[in-house]
């Protein structure tokens, strides 16, 4: 019933826009394609500073490789190629003169499955500080901090030095995630479908860790789940078929969508 | 029509006699070949041992073929057969003190645990390179004369239950007797070229693996590399003998040295670790690479800090796996020229050297028939080490299992 010449007909529908100055991350025109096939068809949009984006659609639509694009990840994938500009912080991070990996420091990223690596709770932690030269006291400072700021602390002190971190739960093990990445204080986090593969009460944990970690970072979430996305996040990007079809507060988006597709999708009726 | 659930039966869920018993005749079947491989490993596990014993009577070429009480020193009992032989207090302590003449003594004479003698069980004798077998029976027929043989035992003749694997035939050097024969200096060749060609074939092989793998992920050239590696690993072993003697050999002027043996024995290795190593490089989930990149980690540091770790567990049994089977390689180095007789022990990667599998290949095809059970005993040492390195590469799985 949406073809994607309809879709690329519309403009993006926008409500109550972000400003120039509230925006961390500015996205400008940005196409992807995965060697010929299109996956993103020119999607310009802005992400505030100290809020919770989240990115929903039917699968499919593009979401991750939105999201991976503001980190580069999709710079990994053999044949990828990308037109457009994403400014972090005023600086384009596809500029031929930007280093993907020292981008790749600056945004932390957490995946739909828990991936902590075969080691120490402590060494999944400090690997990102190691990578940066920290050392010492200071790389076990921060790697409490860490854990604590991922509300993991207070199962793990007594054994995060000695205990494989594939030995923990799967919720706790999303946590571990979140304080490996928010180790090395990232402003910008980026969060694929993160509780996708988790039980509802540690979807609650993570939802609810979400909320307190934008008091410092900004985060941008893809989800499948609405109900998550109306419950977690300020703003709200409806995607489809590669195409950014409508963006806004998420209760504006949620109750009062202007666009018909997005309503038909937050209302059930394909997706 | 009239069927009801009314009184359930396990028929009701219905039955079929026939298939059950094919199923069942065929899980059997599969059993059967288990069953057949055991029984046979267990036959020449058997066969060696019983042939790695036997009942001789000895001839001493000097002394009266007398036997010490266990427990003494080995200086302490070719003392006593020294004075035994005929020479004063004097003369042997000076002998024995004398360092050359001690090596040259304890070349010549073989001081050896016997399981039983004449004059009881568990007793030293000393066995000179002249001595002379008068009789050799396997361990039934002996035990069964025993009796008969220690009464008909002439002047200067030795009855024992001779283990010959013993601890001075894992010290001593060959011999053109069987009853000095002794199989160190093959120990220490196999050391020395195993180890060589394991560090040569190490680096080189994790090396093509990490390469093929995290580097030259999807390409024509892996994919050919692929299909050759796998066909190499595949080639007998005769042929790198023939490359390692054109090569190493003949073209690098090595001559027949440890070291063209392990340069032949690393390129034979190499292939079986590419492949192991791959393998367990595969084995690390995509995931793991995407969160080291994530956090920002160059290629160099999510292979070196996050994948080869993970995956370290399967290269090392990959590597003792291949490791055990260099060490059984006899072929390749027959034809790189491992020596038929090396009486010193090797000094370096450049001296003659021969290797447990082409020591017992040799005293297999010996005529003198003591010397099967010189290669029973040789080849039992060869199990062991064997079942050793079986036993460690099953350690180090079980130690580092991971679940991911």
């Amino acid at each position: 019933m949406v073809s994607l010449e309809m879709l690329k007909e519309h403009e993006t529908v926008r409500t109550a826009p972000v400003s120039e100055a509230e925006a961390l991350v500015d996205v400008r025109g940005l196409s992807l394609w995965y060697g010929k096939k299109q996956a993103l068809y020119d999607i310009s949009v802005r992400f505030p500073r100290n809020q919770v984006t989240a990115i929903i659609g039917p699968s499919g639509c593009g979401k991750s490789t939105l999201l991976r694009s503001l980190n580069r990840m999709n710079d990994l994938v053999p044949g990828v190629r990308v037109e457009g500009e994403v400014l972090y912080e005023g600086v384009n991070i596809y500029d031929p003169r930007v280093d993907p990996v020292a981008v790749r420091r600056h945004i932390g990223m957490v995946f739909q499955k828990p991936n902590p690596f075969p080691k120490t709770i402590f060494e999944n932690v400090a690997f990102g500080l190691r990578l940066m030269g920290v050392k010492g006291s200071e790389l076990e400072d921060r790697v409490v901090e860490a854990l604590k700021r991922a509300a993991l602390w207070n199962e793990v002190q007594d054994r995060f030095k000695k205990e494989s971190g594939l030995r923990l739960s799967g919720g706790q093990q999303q946590r571990l995630c979140i304080a490996r990445a928010i180790a090395v204080e990232p402003p910008l986090l980026l969060m694929d479908e993160p509780t996708s593969a988790l039980d509802p009460i540690a979807t609650q944990a993570i939802e609810d860790l979400i909320q307190e970690l934008k008091t410092r970072y900004t985060v941008v979430i893809v989800t499948h789940n609405m109900q998550q996305a109306a419950r977690v996040s300020d703003r709200t990007l409806f995607m489809h078929l590669g195409v950014l079809v409508e963006e806004g507060p998420t209760e504006v988006l949620f109750t009062k969508p202007k666009h018909p597709y997005t309503e038909a999708y937050i209302t059930g009726r394909f997706g | 029509m009239n069927r009801t659930l009314s009184s359930p039966s396990p028929e009701a869920f219905g039955t079929d006699p026939w298939k059950t018993r094919i199923d069942r005749t065929f899980a059997r079947a599969l059993v059967l070949p288990l069953v057949l491989a055991i029984g046979l490993l267990v036959l020449l596990l058997g066969d060696t041992l019983y042939r790695s014993v036997s009942v001789q009577v000895v001839r001493a070429d000097e002394g009266p073929g007398r036997t010490y009480p266990f427990g003494l020193a080995a200086t302490e009992v070719l003392r006593q057969e020294l004075l035994a032989r005929g020479y004063t207090e004097e003369e042997a302590r000076s002998l024995l003190q004398d360092p050359t003449e001690r090596r040259v003594l304890f070349l010549q004479n073989r001081v050896e645990l016997m399981w039983n003698t004449q004059e009881g069980p568990f007793r030293y004798v000393v066995t000179g390179l002249r001595d002379e077998r008068v009789a050799d029976f396997s361990l039934l027929e002996g035990l069964r004369r025993w009796e008969e043989l220690k009464a008909g035992l002439g002047e200067g003749e030795r009855l024992v239950l001779n283990p010959w694997l013993d601890q001075s035939f894992l010290t001593r050097t060959p011999s053109r007797s069987p009853l000095t024969a002794g199989i160190g200096v093959a120990i220490w060749g196999t050391i020395w070229v195993l180890s060589l060609a394991l560090l040569i074939a190490i680096p080189v092989g994790i090396g093509t693996a990490i390469l093929l793998e995290e580097y030259l992920r999807e390409g024509t050239l892996n994919r050919i590399l692929e299909v050759n590696l796998r066909n190499l690993a595949g080639v007998p072993s005769i042929v790198y003998g023939l490359l390692g003697l054109a090569i190493f050999v003949r073209e690098m002027g090595l001559g027949p040295t440890i070291l063209s043996a392990a340069l032949t024995l690393g390129l034979l290795g190499i292939p079986v670790i590419v492949v192991t190593a791959r393998e367990s490089l595969r084995a690390v989930p995509e995931s793991l690479r995407q969160a080291a990149f994530a956090l920002g980690a160059t290629r160099r540091q999510v292979v070196f800090r996050v994948v080869v770790p993970a995956a370290l567990p399967g290269m090392v049994t990959g590597v003792i796996l291949s490791a055990a089977r260099l060490i059984g390689e006899a072929a390749p180095l027959l034809l790189v020229g491992a020596a038929a007789y090396v009486p010193f022990y090797p000094t370096g990667p450049l001296s003659e050297y021969t290797v447990i599998p082409v020591q017992i290949y040799l005293w297999v095809s010996m005529n003198i028939p003591e010397f099967a059970r010189v290669a029973a005993a040789g080849i039992l040492v060869m199990l062991l080490v064997l079942s050793g390195l079986y036993f460690l590469a099953l350690y180090l799985r079980n130690r580092f299992r991971r679940e991911w």
